[in-house]
C-alpha cells in the first residue's frame, strides 16, 4: 500500500531542534498535538498496512515567512527511512522557484512537487508565478500534488484552492501529472470533472470535513461521484492518501475498505496507481 | 514519590503488562508500608488488572470491540480545532471509559500486595502512539 499524502509535522526528531518549525506547525499549519517519535509515524504506517508514504513539505516563505518542513528535512527523513518518498515544495511567489525545484530533485532526489495555493497564497492559474514551476516540474517529469478545497490551516485561504483553476494548467502542460488532494472538497464534482476530462489528473482520497473518514469518503465517492462512474472512468486516476497527522492512516485505510469496492479497483487505489505515478515499479501490468 | 513512565505502543489496540515496571518503582521508592497508584495520562488508554494470560487479553480486547462498535453515528466525529486533527476516535474513548484510568494496591514490607494471578495492564485503545502513565508510591 502507498500513501501519497502525509505531512511530517509531528516528528519529534525534527521539531526538537527547530523552534521555527514548531512555530510554523502551530501558527501556520495549525496542528496543536504534542510531537511523537519518528517510530510512531512508522508504526502508524504498519498498523494501516502502508509500505511506502510520500512526505509533503510546504514552502510558505513569501506568505508567512516559514517552511512547514524544508526540502532538506524531507531528504534527511528519506535517507533515514527508505519507506518514505520525498516530495519538494517551492514558493511560486519567488522567482527562483523553478531552480529550487530542480535543485531539490537533482541534489536531494525528491520525486514530486507539493503546492498549497491556500497556504502559499498564489493563484493556481497565474502565468507569471505558478506556470514556471509547472513547466519545470513537467520538464523534470515530477508529479504535482496540489492542495485543493477547504484548508484547515489557520492561515489558509480556501478560495485560492478551487480545482477549476487547474484546467488552464492541464491544458498548458499536457505531460504534467497532477494529483488533486482531498478530492477538492467541497468542489468534489469540479475535481472529478477534471479527472474525467483529462487522464493526467488524479484524485487522492484524503477527504475530511466532518464525520469519520469512512463517512466523508462515502459521501464524496459514493454519493457525489458514484462508485460505478469511479470504476468505469477513474479507476486508474485515484490514489490513496491519508493526510496524516490530520487523520490516522489506519482510519483512512478503513474508509477505503468500507466502500466494499471490487478488489481490482481497491488494489489500484491502495497501490497500483501510485506505483505507476511515482515510477516505483510493481504497478499493475 | 511519583514517576512518569513512557511506553511506545505498537498497535491500535494492545494490552501491555506493566507489572514488573510497577514493582521496580515500588522497590526503588524505599516505601515499606503504604499504597501504590498507577494512572494513565490519556483518555484513549486504560489501566486494568487481570490474569496475565494471552487468551484473556484477546478476550478482553475483543469483548471491548463488541461492546463499543467501530461504526455508529457517534457525535465525536468531527474536526477538533484545538488539536488541528480529526477527532474521530469515539470508540477508543468509550472503551477507555469502560475499563477505567487507574488501579491501586497496598504496599507492605516494601512490596506490592497482589494476588499471584493479578497482572497490571496498560491498555492502548487508539495506537500506535508514545504514551505515558504514572506510578505514585505513598507511605513510609
Amino acid at each position: 500500500m502507498i500513501d501519497v499524502h502525509t505531512h511530517p509535522v509531528q516528528v519529534a526528531e525534527l521539531l526538537r531542534d527547530d523552534p521555527a518549525l514548531v512555530r510554523a506547525v502551530r501558527e501556520v499549519f495549525g496542528l496543536f498535538m504534542p510531537p511523537q517519535p519518528l517510530e510512531t509515524f512508522l508504526l502508524h504506517l504498519d498498523e494501516a498496512g502502508i509500505d511506502r508514504a510520500v512526505l509533503l513539505p510546504i514552502d510558505c516563505t513569501t506568505a508567512h515567512g516559514v517552511t512547514i518542513v524544508s526540502n532538506e528535512q524531507v531528504a534527511a527523513l528519506v535517507e533515514r527511512c527508505p519507506r518514505f518518498i520525498g516530495f519538494a515544495s517551492v514558493d511560486p511567489n519567488l522567482p527562483d522557484a523553478p531552480a529550487t525545484l530542480e535543485h531539490a530533485a537533482q541534489e536531494y532526489g525528491l520525486r514530486g512537487v507539493k503546492l498549497d495555493p491556500a497556504l502559499q497564497q498564489f493563484a493556481i492559474d497565474d502565468p507569471q508565478r505558478a506556470f514556471p514551476v509547472y513547466a519545470r516540474a513537467e520538464e523534470l517529469g515530477l508529479p504535482l500534488l496540489i492542495h485543493c478545497g477547504m484548508s484547515w490551516a489557520p492561515k489558509g485561504r480556501s478560495a485560492l484552492a478551487n480545482p477549476l483553476a487547474l484546467e488552464a494548467v492541464v491544458q498548458a502542460f499536457p505531460r504534467l501529472r497532477i494529483i488533486i488532494a482531498h478530492l477538492g472538497w467541497p468542489w468534489v464534482n469540479e475535481a472529478a470533472m477534471l479527472a474525467f476530462r483529462y487522464p493526467t489528473v488524479y484524485l487522492d482520497t484524503s477527504v475530511l470535513f466532518s464525520g469519520t473518514p469512512t463517512e466523508s469518503l462515502r459521501q464524496a465517492l459514493q454519493t457525489s461521484i458514484g462508485i460505478d462512474a469511479l470504476d468505469r472512468s477513474l479507476s486508474r486516476q485515484i490514489v490513496f492518501g491519508s493526510n496524516y497527522p490530520r487523520v490516522d492512516p489506519k482510519r483512512a485505510a478503513w474508509a477505503v475498505e468500507a466502500l466494499g469496492l471490487r478488489p481490482k479497483l481497491q488494489q489500484r487505489i491502495f497501490h497500483d496507481n501510485a506505483a505507476a505515478l511515482l515510477g516505483l515499479g510493481g504497478g499493475e501490468a | 514519590m511519583l514517576e512518569r513512565v513512557g511506553v511506545q505502543t505498537t498497535a491500535d489496540t494492545q494490552a501491555i503488562d506493566v507489572t514488573g515496571r510497577v514493582r521496580e518503582i515500588v522497590t526503588a521508592s524505599g516505601v515499606q508500608n503504604g499504597r501504590v497508584f498507577v494512572n494513565t495520562l490519556h483518555t484513549t488508554t486504560a489501566i486494568t488488572v487481570n490474569e496475565g494470560l494471552e487468551d484473556l487479553e484477546d478476550d478482553l480486547l475483543e469483548f471491548l470491540r463488541d461492546l463499543v462498535p467501530a461504526e455508529r453515528p457517534y457525535r465525536h466525529a468531527r474536526f477538533l480545532h484545538s488539536d488541528g486533527q480529526m477527532a474521530v476516535n469515539a470508540p477508543s474513548h468509550l472503551r477507555g471509559a469502560l475499563l477505567g484510568m487507574h488501579v491501586s494496591f497496598p504496599v507492605a514490607d516494601g512490596a506490592i500486595v497482589a494476588g499471584s494471578r493479578q497482572t497490571i495492564y496498560f491498555v492502548e485503545l487508539d495506537g500506535p502512539l508514545f504514551r505515558e502513565y504514572t506510578v505514585q508510591v505513598l507511605g513510609e
